[in-house]
């Protein structure tokens, strides 16, 4: 059992994608089941929640159809705290384990790009816009069309995850073209 | 209203544990598969997927749910590149960046605000992407596509997922950086 569990302290990749896909299914048959949606669990729509609220500073968004979907689909509630499971779980699985590691910028960032708050800062707002952008576009993010999308072998999915990977290998090899020589 | 938020606290709760366990959510895992170095997350996803991918067909010929494979429109590829870039930048994606906000990681508030700017604006260009983007699509469900059963297509796909498996983990048994 303990390969399973501890590959240097970590979860064994095994492991964890069971777990996931037994999340996968019963979130499936219980959203279904309490007509949430029709759809098995994403993250994107959480992220949207947050959007929606904004059309209370600003009433001329209320009419906007991408926020009144987000302000109204109970899925968009339900992922809303799910993201706050997300945070909680991180939270709790990394105290559990002596791995409660703070930091405004991770070690392998600084280590190539320096100690500078706000070059890292920027990188992470325009990367986030463009997370929030793509997958607003794209109707999903890696859960909704990898980790749930691919599974159900939707053409669109396989599509969007799989130009994931295009940009995001070009993006990754830009910041880090000298990656892979050392240890 | 509260059965709502106790269900996506705690299913959120599992996931973000299981991401957090499993190693997915450190800086150098997302980014690492993005430069072809270290395929963890990629093994875990793929084998989340073939599971999944079994399970959902066999709850769905039971009548247990429905399936809703997301159709193909231009949306789909395009938002995806602009999605792979954000990935690239950020070194996570939006999960395990909420995981992230939970870890400590300050930085990951920051993407977390980027990323509901970024909503924003697609809501407020969205007739621009609806016309451009999302006008047309086809069918989502790749089986009927193909004209073959899902049960000819799942196992194909789940030879397909596995030998990638095989292949990462031959890959990241011979080499590690960071």
């Amino acid at each position: 059992m303990n390969k399973f569990f501890d590959q240097n302290g970590e979860w064994h990749w095994f492991t964890g994608g069971l777990f996931v896909s037994i999340l996968a299914m019963v979130t499936y048959v219980l959203f279904e089941a309490l007509s949430y949606k029709s759809y098995p669990f994403g993250i994107t729509a959480g992220y949207g929640f947050v959007a929606a609220l904004f059309r209370h500073l600003f009433s001329s968004l209320s009419v906007n159809p991408v926020i009144h979907k987000f302000a109204t689909v109970p899925a968009a509630f339900v992922e809303f705290f799910m993201l706050i499971g997300v945070a909680l779980g991180g939270y709790t699985a990394a105290k559990s384990h002596k791995n409660y590691a703070p930091e405004v910028i991770p070690a392998v960032w600084e280590k190539y790009h320096g100690k500078n708050v706000w070059k890292r800062f920027l990188a992470v707002i325009f990367g986030g816009f463009f997370l929030g952008w793509g997958a607003a576009l794209g109707s999903g993010c890696t859960t909704g069309n990898i980790l749930q999308g691919w599974a159900h072998l939707s053409l669109g999915s396989i599509v969007a995850g799989a130009s994931f990977f295009v940009t995001g290998i070009i993006t990754a090899k830009l910041l880090y073209p000298k990656i892979g020589g050392e240890k | 209203m509260i059965l709502k938020i106790l269900v996506g606290i705690i299913a959120g709760f599992i996931f973000g544990y299981t991401l957090q366990r499993t190693g997915i959510t450190k800086y150098p895992r997302v980014t690492g598969l993005l430069l072809l170095k270290d395929f963890k997350v990629l093994k875990f996803m793929l084998t989340a997927v073939t599971i999944s991918m079994i399970g959902f067909y066999i709850l769905s010929d039971l009548g247990a749910i429905t399936l809703h494979p997301k159709s193909l429109d231009w949306g789909k590829l395009v938002g995806g590149l602009v999605f792979g870039a954000g990935m690239g930048l950020l070194g996570y994606c939006p999960g395990t960046m909420a995981s992230r906000i939970g870890e400590g990681k300050k930085d990951a508030w920051i993407g977390a605000l980027g990323m509901v700017l970024g909503i924003l604006f697609f809501a407020l260009n969205f007739n621009f992407f609806k016309s451009h983007f999302l006008a047309s699509s086809i069918n989502g469900d790749l089986a009927a596509n193909l004209g073959i059963h899902h049960w000819i297509l799942a196992p194909i796909a789940a030879i397909i997922f596995i030998g990638i498996i095989w292949l990462a983990n031959k890959v990241d048994d011979s080499r590690k950086i960071f």
